[in-house]
């Protein structure tokens, strides 16, 4: 008779299949975000062995000018491609409901952007906002607009410019609430019909708590992306003009890579979990609220 | 039953075959390049990381053929890395170093303060490092407290590139450039042309173009921007803040959306056909000596020269011209599995001969006090001379050396912007070097700390 109970015997067999996975965790993500804890109170430049500062880091980021100035302009671009993003993918999705001709297509073209390595997405909007050859002025050139605007080379504007480009990619968000829509029943949507409701009363009624769960997860993640956002702005700004697209991610790679500050960068992306975490649970918070669930 | 493929259809298991096919053809073809490069056997193998790609990149792999096959005990491998401040760090801190690296003079600071870098006078015992044979400018960058950390690959100066068929087209002598720095702005004025919408077609010059020395102006107003003995910055100097009152003036001059627009056509395309000056857009630039190397390459046609770059009325002097110098250095990294043989190809490296050729092929002027006739009379640069005064000019500026210093540029590169964009220079410098000043200090006591705590054991 053997030693093990089928259960533990099956609980082993289960942790075994699973173990490259836990590795990996241990490994490139529990072990070394644990380090970062540690290296956040010390001065850590990498050639040298870490040094204990204590609350030092933290204390210098309070007085550090280019730690709020890349916090808010990341805290700008999260609002901006979040709000924008939200409402055009739920307005795309909403008429890719529609029993249009040619509907497969469209989606798909939507979809198409996604699947472009964000580097080729970078340079391309870069040409397309060249102040002298690009797209947008050309076109506003050609329709009477003598002096159109430096998109990326004005400080005003290039935060707002990265933030437009960002709706190219809105495609995955326009096929789960695609998806979501289709689960939306239609004896209800008919029922709000033969009470009076518009369509804008069903939308807002009957369509969107339907959603809601849908638009929570969307809004969660498109947060969390862009409070991360790292490589667009830094193919196509490098933080400029004037430290107008300087984003939070940049300036923690900043610290650590260029300026050898490794600690420092640790406290920095502490900080940046703290953000995220906070306007995350905010976020469930107001779920509460505002997100209707089925029961099952 | 079962469908024949068609003409134009392969079936899943025969597209399967020819990917493997030609993987297996792409693993066992052989590959004279990559066998060339293999170390024979019986050679002790050096790894040896390097900045340069392209035209530079293949001039260095010439100079290491020819260390290779001039010996029959070491095979050096050289490799191209990008980014490759950062992976040097990474690399040295990880303990995994490279025998030799080849980073830039602002790195020796930082890099020898850690002890990261060996000292060359450890390896006196294989041949002593003889730092007079440099200019003097170069000896000092090479060993910033006294003790020579790097060898060096070749220098550069910065200087006042002009095209000399845009300055005949304008009715501008064209062996006589600037030299001051209102001269510039008039000679500039001169040279901007713009299409009927106003935009600029053709651009005199721009302090914007390119946008990689942001911290050079001051040097020539005779101000510089550390005081190194103090560990002060001193960026809002009076002289600094004429400088940038002056940048700010010569960007109002021609319109500073206006030049920003013109120069933002050429974000991606420096050193390439595409350059603002290879390709004649802009009549005068700011650059290295490597230009020419790029223009030999690209438009052997283009009728230029180059000048010391302009300085503030009253200052010019033509013995002493003065400019920004830098150079590449090769360093030999604590820990890295063959010092001793690294020293070997670095000491290689610093012959007069070999830095002779890798200059004359990168098209710059020698670091070294000697050059040779034949280095004189075959250099490729026709204004070699004019960055080689530079180079040896006793008043000659060098980037800060201290260990703050990749921030010190990123923050004076935004603080440029600013002042290009209307800002007020003084204000903008002031808040400038008080922040700078905060990192200056603040790095001074990290270091403090660091060598109590060695020095504790």
């Amino acid at each position: 008779m053997s030693r093990f109970s089928a259960a533990a015997r099956d609980q082993a067999a289960g942790l075994l299949w699973v173990s490259p996975w836990i590795i990996g965790f241990l490994a490139f993500m529990a072990v070394p975000a644990a380090m970062s804890v540690y290296y956040s109170f010390t001065d850590y430049a990498l050639l040298e062995p870490p040094v204990w500062i204590g609350l030092d880091n933290y204390r210098a980021i309070a007085s550090d000018k280019l730690f709020f100035l890349s916090l808010r302009n990341t805290l700008v671009y999260a609002l901006g491609t979040v709000t924008l993003g939200t409402v055009l993918s739920l307005a795309l999705a909403l008429l890719l409901d529609l029993p249009l001709r040619w509907r497969g297509l469209v989606r798909a073209i939507v979809f198409l952007p996604t699947l472009v390595p964000i580097v080729a997405v970078s340079l391309g909007w870069m040409w397309i906002y060249n102040p002298n050859t690009g797209l947008i002025n050309v076109t506003l050139r050609a329709v009477g607009v003598e002096h159109p605007p430096n998109w990326l080379g004005l400080p005003g504007l290039a935060m707002g410019s990265l933030i437009f480009m960002s709706l190219w990619m809105v495609g995955s968000a326009v096929v789960i609430y695609g998806a979501a829509l289709r689960d939306v029943p239609v004896s209800l949507r008919e029922a709000a019909a033969i009470d009076g409701a518009g369509p804008v009363s069903r939308f807002r009624n009957v369509t969107l708590p339907m959603i809601s769960p849908a638009v929570l997860f969307n809004v969660i993640m498109s947060v969390i992306w862009s409070l991360q956002v790292f490589a667009i702005p830094y193919i196509m700004t490098k933080g400029g003009p004037n430290d107008s697209t300087l984003v939070y991610s940049m300036y923690v790679f900043r610290s650590a890579f260029e300026y050898g500050k490794m600690g420092y960068a640790s406290a920095l992306a502490w900080l940046q979990l703290l953000v995220t975490l906070g306007l995350t649970l905010g976020l469930l918070a107001l779920a509460r609220r505002f997100v209707y669930y089925r029961a099952a | 039953m079962r469908e024949r493929a068609g003409p134009w259809e392969i079936s899943r298991r025969a597209a399967l075959l020819g990917a493997l096919a030609a993987g297996a053809g792409y693993v066992f073809w052989p590959d004279r390049t990559r066998a060339a490069r293999r170390a024979p056997r019986g050679r002790i193998e050096l790894t040896y990381w390097e900045k340069w790609t392209g035209p530079e990149g293949a001039a260095l792999q010439q100079i290491v053929d020819w260390f290779n096959h001039s010996q029959d005990r070491l095979w050096v491998r050289l490799l191209s890395v990008s980014d490759i401040t950062s992976k040097a760090m990474v690399a040295i801190g990880g303990g995994d170093p490279p025998d030799l690296v080849g980073l830039f003079t602002f790195s020796i600071p930082v890099y020898s303060a850690a002890r990261a870098i060996m000292p060359l006078t450890e390896f006196a015992h294989r041949g002593v490092f003889d730092l007079d044979r440099y200019a003097p400018g170069i000896a000092a960058l090479l060993a910033p407290d006294g003790v020579p950390w790097a060898g060096v690959n070749t220098c550069y100066t910065l200087g006042l590139y002009y095209n000399r068929r845009l300055f005949r087209q304008a009715g501008l002598d064209p062996d006589s450039p600037p030299r001051t720095t209102e001269q510039l702005l008039d000679f500039a004025d001169a040279l901007t042309q713009r299409d009927t919408r106003g935009r600029i077609t053709q651009l005199g010059f721009g302090a914007i173009l390119p946008l990689w020395w942001p911290y050079t102006w001051p040097m020539l107003f005779d101000a510089p921007i550390y005081d190194k003995p103090t560990n002060r910055c001193t960026i809002a100097s009076p002289g600094c803040v004429a400088a940038y009152e002056w940048v700010q003036r010569s960007a109002a001059r021609l319109g500073p959306a206006a030049v920003r627009a013109f120069a933002q056509d050429f974000g991606r395309s420096m050193h390439g056909p595409g350059d603002p000056f290879i390709s004649q857009r802009t009549a005068m630039i700011v650059q290295g000596p490597w230009i020419a190397n790029f223009v030999r390459q690209y438009n052997p046609d283009l009728d230029f020269f180059a000048a010391p770059v302009p300085l503030a009325p009253g200052m010019p002097d033509p013995d002493q011209p003065r400019g920004l110098l830098e150079a590449d250095v090769i360093m030999i990294p604590r820990g890295c599995p063959h010092p001793d043989e690294a020293y070997e190809f670095l000491q290689f490296m610093q012959r007069q001969d070999v830095q002779e050729r890798l200059c004359s092929l990168h098209c710059k002027p020698s670091p070294l006090r000697q050059v040779s006739d034949q280095f004189r009379s075959t250099h490729p640069n026709r204004a070699v001379e004019v960055f080689d005064a530079i180079a040896k000019s006793p008043r000659v500026s060098v980037l800060p050396q201290t260990s703050a210093w990749e921030r010190f540029a990123d923050e004076t590169t935004s603080a440029f912007d600013a002042v290009w964009d209307g800002a007020d220079v003084r204000g903008t410098l002031s808040a400038l070097e008080a922040r700078l000043q905060r990192e200056l200090d603040r790095a001074a006591d990290i270091r403090r700390r660091r060598d109590a705590a060695r020095e504790a054991g």
